[in-house]
Parts: C-alpha cells; structure tokens; sequence
C-alpha cells in the first residue's frame, strides 16, 4: 500500500465532517420545529381567548346543540362565491363535501348544502341512470317520474313541501306540493318507498289530478343536468324561505326508489348547522399570510374560516433540486402523524377543509394542541388546535394551519449551505492531504532514485543526494545515505588506489632483493648457485611485471591527465596498429573493415593506441586457436563507433554490468601474465577523455562477445 | 675507465639496504662511494667537499620532496656536477620536477645494477669529453640534428638541446638509422633502462617538447602506432 493510499484512507476521516454538519442541521431544523409548534399554538390559544370573550359574535346558536348526522342534520356550507346554477359542484370552492342519503331499495343519492349571504343551495347527486320524464299536468302522487323531494320549515315554523322534476334536463322552477292536509300523509306515503307508487289507492286518491295541489315556485330555481351514471340537481332557495329545519328525499319513478329524510320519518332531525355570520371577518383580522384559521363548534362544524395556507413562491424553486437534501434529513420523520390520522371526515361528519386536523378531538375536550400534517398536494403544514372556553364550558375550538414550506425552504437552504461547506472542507482536506502524499512520494520516489543509481556504472560514486538540505526525516535519511556514500567512496577510492600504492610501496624492498642479487651474482658465484640467483631473478621480475601492472591505471589516469589533443587520423592509427597486432601475435587471425576515407579524430593519439592494445590483448586472451578478431570502424551519426569483436566465449549478463570497472577481473587464470582487472577500466578512461563510451556485450551471432567504443568526431 | 684518482659519488639513500648494495656495486666499479641517510648529513658534507657525480632519492627520510630541495642546492653550488635521481616514485611529474632542476637523469629504481653503473660511466665520460678537445669520430648528422656520441651532446640547428641522459640515448638510438622503426622495448635497451611503455611514450613526448622550443616544426620523431618511432628527415 502506498503512502498516496494509506493517507487517502486517513483522509477519509474528514468525511465525519459532513455527518456531524447532517447531525447539527437535524437538531436546528428539530428545535426550529419546536419554537414554530410552540409560536402557532401561542397564536391560536390567543386568538382563542379573544374570541371567548365575545361567545355572541362567534356562536349562532347560544345552546349546545349535537349534529345528528344521522337524523338528517345538515351542516350549511358557508360558500365564498354565488355558484352558477349548472348542475356541477365545482364551483363550490373547495369545500365539496358530499353526505350520503340513507337509501331504501338501493337509490344512492348524495348531498351538500351551502349558503351565501342570500341564498341557501343544495346540490344532489342521484345514481339513477334510466331518466323519467315529469308527465304533462303532473300530479305527483300518481305520477311515476325522477323527482327530489326538499321539505322547508320556514323562518315561521311552518313545513312548506316542494319538488323538483323535469321534463327535460335543465333550468326549472321548483314545484309546491299545495295539499295541506295531505302533506304529512303523503309525507308519510313518500318515507315507505313502496308506497309511493300506490298512492292512488290511499284516501287521497279522488283528489289526484287536482291541478291547484303543485304550483310552480320561480323564486326557487333549480338545474337538472343527466349524466352517465344518473342526474344532478343543483337548487337555489332564497334564505328569507328557510328556517332551521330542511328534508331532502330523492326518488326514482322508473324502479320506484326512494333515499332521503322525511319530516315524516325524522321529525327531530333535517336541522340545518349554520356558520356564524361576520365570523371571517372577525378571523381574517387576528392572521398573517400563509395561515389559515378556522373556528369550530363542538361539533366539529366549521363556524367561520380565513386565510390560505398557499405556498408562498419563495423557495419553492429550489425545491426540486434540493429534495434529496431533505430526504436526507427526514430520515427522522417521526414528527409527522401516521398518514391514516388526518385524512378526511371518517367518522362521517361533514368537517370542510380543517376536517383533517388531528388535534381537533383534544382541543374540544379543552387541550391546546400542535400538529404536522402533510397535505393533500405533499406540501407540509403545521396546526395548531386552542379550545374557546366560555364559562368554563369548552365551546369549540380554534384551528391554525400554518404553511411550513417556508420554514422548510430554509432549513433545506441551511442544511445545503452546510453540506457544501463540509463537502467543501472535505475535499480540500482530500486534496491537500493528497498533494502532501503525492509530494512525499515524489521526495522518497527521487531519494531511492539517487539511492539507486549512487553507485554508477563506472564504479564512481554521486555523493550528493536530493532532499539533503530539508530539515525533515526524509532530509536526514538523505543526510544518512550521504555520509554512508561517503564513507563508502572513501573505501573505494582507497581500494582503486590500492594498486598504485602497493606498486609504490613493494618497488623499494624489490629493489633491495634485486640489487642484492646484482651484488651476489658479482661475487664469482659457483654454477649450483648462479642457477638459484638466477631463479631469484626471474621471480624478482615477475614480481616487477605484477606490480608495473599494478600501477598501470594510476599511470594512465596520470597520463591522462597531461595528455596533448591534436587532430589525427582514427583509420590509419588503427591500420597501422593492426600491422603491429599481426605481427606481434601470429597465432591469431585478425580481420579488419575500415571506412575508405581518413576519420580525423581530436585526442591523443597515444592514448587510443593504449585503448587499442587493451581491446585487442582482451580479444586475443579470449578468442579460441581456430577464432578470428574483428575490427570495425564506421561512421554513425557524429560519432566514430569502433567495434572489437572476438569468437569465443560470451559475457554473462551478470558480469556486463562491472565489465569496466577498476579491478573488476573475471577470467580463470589461463596464462601466466598477471590481470588486475585494469585493461577494460583503462579503455573507458580514454574512451571518455575522448567525450566518448565503452561498452561491452556479446554479438548477435552469440558466437562472441564485442565491445564497442563510441567517438564523437571534431 | 683508467684513472688515477677514483672519482667520489656520494649516495643519499635513506634506506640503509639498498643505500649499502648501490655502494657495494659502485665500490665495485672503482668508485669511491659515499652515502647519507639524510639531506642534512649530505648537505653539511658537500658543504666542506663536493663529490664528483650524485646519487640522490626523491624522499630522504620524513622529508618527501627533500631530494629535490638537495639537487637545487647542489645544482647552485655546482652547475656541472652530475645529478642523478634514483628513485621509486615513477610518477611523469616527479620526473619532469626532476629533470627541471637541474638532474642529469632520472631513474627510477627498477634499473639494475650494472645499469646504474653504466650510466655514471656515461655521465663521467660526457663529462670527460667536454673537457677534451673535438673529436669528430662519433659525430651523427642528420639534417639540422648533430650528435656528439663521445659528449653525449645534442644540437639542432647549431643550438643545444639540453638532454638528460636517457633522452639522449633514444635520440641517439633513433637517429642512428633513421627510418627504421624503433620498438620501445629496443629504446629501452638503448638507454640502459627498464621502464614501461608509458614511461617510454612520455619520455619521447619530452623530447619533442625540447625540440619544440627551439624549432616550432619539428616533426622529425614520428609515432608508428603499435610498433615504436622512427626519425624522419
């Protein structure tokens, strides 16, 4: 593992970094939550209190009156606009909230009821899709046809009975059931649906087809529009025509069905649960943008309502693109109710828009109370619920529904900025912490280079080393290796002189050995002992031909360094070293392959002699009886390459590398003649006093080995 | 050699074996010989009385040049006495300090003994044949170049050429059949030593020097690579 890697696996700790910026966003974003829970529920206990002090200006009705849903009460609507009489309840506002009539013999109707400041409206829905004419001269206890039955008790108290029928889908006026008497008998024959049909049988029979018994009433309009699955019947009444109570039935001529309430049949019920007039107005002064509050009476029914949780434009932009920070963070959702908790009136009471509210049951029973909910469109929203009590007595309550995108546009905005700065931070602490590994690496990589490569090719030793001067560990590993190369070099200086000096030192005492014999042998010796001087001179001189090359390299490296330049021809140099080579080694075959024109060379010409005679004693000590020795010059690109090439033995790999070094011998001892290593260290010297190269490898033939000596030309 | 007085060499060898063989062989050639140890015992014995020819080393004892500083005092007492340097350092740049100062020759000590003795008899004899008056008998000429084999003295152009007296004997050798290729090892016969090609090759190139400064075009000893020189006219 490199060390790159091993501190981008540290670094990898910064990302602890982002984690804990997650971590403090939650606990911002869960105390934000707090103060806002903590802010709307002071909001909605205040606005409470206000209104208990004033319980006339809130309440209608002055008693506690339970809605019996069941017993055909009716919860009024207030309705923001006058919706146009088209048999669709779209234009309702947003408060479409459908009750569903108790049936008998399986009609299904459905139904609301609203009011503006004039004008009460109903609007029914009836799964009846086979559409039965209203007969011309209807008389409606014998007629078969599709008609809604709506029972008005009038601010006077007294039961009015009206229908609404069609000839034909559309506008209409609603039709007044005139028979005074009869009303709460047929009323009666209407609540059993089989009995409807037979009304011609009943006591009332002879006055069937009485004309004056329905009387058309145009203040009271109606529009009947047919649909696929059945009608719907839109109807407006002037609210001056109602009281507290109202029936509704609907019933089918064609299958003879009814569903509805009857003054008959729920003579307590078809009460009619009005808002508070003026109630708005009275909210709409205690709320702020983006709020929505609501009264509600003990029954659950909405008495007044103001204001609109709609999302402010800000910040809804970035949402998109910042939702998965939020993701991130709602992890921890557990703030929100459980999704079934507040989704509509399941008890079956109409509820309007603030139906959903959880916290409304608690705030009834007098406990102030804070709620996240999430609406219908996803959008998140905070209630609140406060109890009005009055008297001690809890009246109802006030809900406030606040919109939380804003506050959730901020943390979301919040939480970003956080994660980018960590992100930030992290990847600057990544990237700095790989520039540091990258330039460490690069330092230690660069040291072990020169480490490496201290020991050159030619046995010479770099003293120096980078990174030397840095005050670091790495520097003083760099110090260390110097002053090992150091000692080292001084050790193979020693060694390289080592030869010169013992060449020196032993010339004297074989001086001595041989001046005595000079001595002795003048003394008129007998043949016995001439024959042991002259053993003791034949060594003597082998010892002075050891030692003359001993010192050889030293003499060179001196000659060297008085050596004369002058310009002289490489060719015939070699030419006429070659006439001397044949001579001076008989046994041997040499071949030669010289360019046709002269090679000036700039050196000394000496000295490339010395190189010559080392290559080719090389050669000759190495080529087999039968083996011939090649000499090549040629010409190659500024430079005069001289090749010496003999058959015999290759080079191991092993050894090429040391080849040219200063006592550097690998050859078993195949002559008499001393070797030291020192021919092919002298050959380099001069190749390079010559600003040239020596190399040495086998030939490509592999029949023999080849050294090669490059010359760069003048 | 017949005379009737010996001549006295004085040897300053500060190795006593070698210092009492080189007086041993000398003795035996008729030489009165004497030896010191040191520069300061030879110094202060030439101060009172001269030898005839001297025998010095390059490093007396703790003084590693002190051969060196003797010659010079020697030379300036004496401008004709013969210096010999004897010595066992081989190095081209004790030999040139040598030589500059004054010596005769310069020797290393892998010369032999009756090599040694036939270059005091050649020193003496040069010395001789000055004092003696012309003899053309072993007069050489080739060219501008005159030897005086019986003087040992070289002339180009009618100037002298200062030789030491190994110098002379390659130049000598060479000249004597010009043309012919004269291997090293034959120079170093003619000039009684024993040296390495090396040794050899600086010496000629010493010898070119010399002539070099009389005559800027002297190109008359030519290199025959791998074989030895010649002299050309």
């Amino acid at each position: 593992m490199s060390i790159r890697l091993q501190l981008l696996v540290v670094a990898l700790i910064t990302l602890v970094l982002p984690w804990a910026g997650c971590q403090y966003a939650r606990e911002l974003e869960s105390a934000l939550r707090d103060s806002q829970e903590r802010s709307l529920l002071a909001s909605a206990g205040t606005i409470a209190n206000a209104l208990s002090a004033e319980p006339k200006r809130v309440f209608r009705n002055a008693d506690l009156r339970a809605f019996e849903a069941r017993g055909g009460d009716l919860y009024v609507h207030p309705l923001a606009n006058q919706p146009l009489l088209d048999g669709y309840a779209e234009d309702w506002g947003n408060s479409k909230d459908l009750v569903t009539l108790p049936s008998m013999a399986g009609l299904r109707a459905r139904v609301q009821v609203g009011s503006t400041e004039r004008y009460l409206y109903i609007y029914v829905e009836v799964d009846d899709a086979h559409f039965d004419p209203e007969p011309n001269d209807v008389q409606p206890d014998n007629d078969l046809f599709d008609r809604i039955d709506v029972w008005l008790q009038g601010p006077d108290g007294k039961d009015t009975r009206y229908f609404f029928a069609t000839a034909a889908p559309g506008l209409h006026a609603a039709q007044q059931w005139m028979k005074d008497d009869a009303a709460s008998n047929g009323a009666a024959s209407i609540g059993e649906a089989a009995s409807i049909g037979e009304a011609p049988s009943n006591g009332e029979a002879p006055s069937s087809g009485d004309a004056s018994r329905v009387q058309a009433e145009p203040r009271i309009q109606a529009c009947w529009l047919q649909t696929s699955q059945g009608y719907h019947l839109e109807a407006r009444i002037p609210l001056s025509f109602v009281g507290d109570r109202l029936w509704i039935a609907a019933y089918d001529g064609g299958a003879k069905r009814s569903a509805g309430f009857t003054p008959a049949a729920n003579p307590e019920g078809g009460r009619l649960f009005f808002s508070t007039d003026g109630l708005d107005a009275l909210l709409a002064t205690f709320i702020r943008d983006g709020t929505h509050a609501a009264v509600i009476d003990t029954n659950a029914l909405t008495l007044g309502s103001a204001g609109s949780v709609a999302a402010q434009p800000a910040g809804s932009a970035e949402e998109g693109g910042m939702s998965w920070y939020r993701t991130l963070v709602e992890a921890d959702a557990s703030y929100l109710p459980p999704p079934a908790a507040g989704s509509g009136p399941a008890d079956g009471r109409p509820g309007g828009d603030v139906a959903r509210i959880a916290g409304r049951p608690t705030a009834l029973s007098g406990e102030p109370r804070a709620q996240w909910i999430r609406g219908e469109d996803g959008r998140m929203l905070l209630s609140a619920a406060a109890p009005i009590v009055v008297d001690g007595v809890a009246r109802g309550a006030v809900l406030l529904e606040q919109n939380a995108e804003q506050m959730l546009a901020l943390r979301t905005q919040a939480f970003a900025r956080l994660f980018h700065l960590t992100v930030l931070a992290t990847a600057t602490a990544m990237t700095v912490m790989l520039a540091f590994a990258a330039w460490m690496t690069f330092r230690i990589g660069r040291l072990r280079d020169a480490a490496e490569h201290a020991l050159g090719s030619d046995g010479q030793i770099r003293l120096t080393m980078p990174e030397s001067r840095s005050g670091d560990e790495i520097g003083a590993l760099a110090r260390g290796f110097e002053r090992l190369l150091a000692r080292l070099d001084e050790h193979t200086q020693y060694l390289r002189t080592l030869g010169g000096k013992l060449s020196h030192e032993l010339r004297t005492p074989l001086t001595i050995v041989r001046s005595s014999l000079d001595n002795l042998e003048s003394q008129g010796l007998q043949e016995e002992q001439r024959s042991y001087i002259t053993r003791a001179r034949e060594g003597t001189q082998r010892l002075q031909a050891i030692l003359t090359s001993l010192g050889a390299a030293a003499r060179v490296e001196e000659s060297i360094k008085q050596a004369d330049r002058s310009n002289f021809d490489l060719r015939e140099l070699i030419a006429s070293t070659l006439l001397a080579y044949r001579g001076g080694f008989p046994d041997s075959k040499f071949e030669q392959e010289l360019p046709d024109d002269p090679c000036l060379l700039r050196g000394a010409p000496d000295l490339i002699a010395q190189l010559l005679d080392k290559l080719i004693e090389n050669a000759v000590d190495f080529c087999p009886p039968a083996g011939a020795i090649r000499i090549r010059l040629a010409r190659a690109s500024g430079s005069f390459v001289l090749q010496v090439s003999n058959d015999g033995p290759l080079i191991a790999a092993w050894v090429l590398p040391h080849l040219f070094e200063s006592l550097y011998e690998q050859r078993s001892g195949r002559d008499d003649k001393p070797h030291f290593g020192l021919g092919l260290y002298i050959v380099k010297l001069i190749a390079e006093f010559h600003g040239g190269t020596a190399r040495a490898g086998n030939r490509e033939d592999g029949g023999g080995a080849v050294f090669t000596v490059t010359l760069p030309m003048i | 050699m017949i005379s009737l007085v010996k001549k006295n060499i004085a040897i300053v060898e500060d190795e006593p074996a070698l210092r009492e063989n080189y007086s041993a062989a000398l003795a035996r050639h008729g030489y009165a010989v004497k030896c010191y140890g040191n520069r300061h015992t030879a110094m202060q014995a030439f101060r009172t009385h001269l030898p005839d020819l001297a025998i010095i080393d390059i490093s007396l004892e703790d003084e590693a040049e002190g051969g060196f500083d003797l010659c010079r005092d020697l030379r300036a007492a004496s401008a004709e006495l013969p210096i010999i340097f004897l010595t066992a350092r081989d190095s081209e740049l004790d030999a040139v300090s040598g030589l500059r100062l004054g010596a005769d020759d310069f020797l290393t000590k892998d010369v032999s003994l009756p090599h040694l003795a036939a270059r005091v008899a050649a020193l003496f004899r040069r010395i001789d044949a000055l004092k003696r008056p012309d003899n053309a008998a072993e007069l050489i000429r080739r060219g501008a170049l005159a030897i005086d084999g019986e003087k040992m003295q070289t002339t180009w152009k009618a100037s002298p050429v200062t030789l030491s007296l190994t110098e002379f004997w390659i130049v000598h050798a060479l000249a004597r059949n010009p043309g012919h290729v004269k291997s090293r090892q034959q120079l170093m016969d003619a000039a009684n030593v024993v040296l390495d090609d090396n040794t050899i090759t600086s010496h000629v190139k010493r010898i070119r020097r010399k002539f070099q400064q009389l005559d800027a075009s002297f190109d008359s000893i030519q290199t025959v690579y791998g074989m030895g020189y010649r002299w050309v006219e």
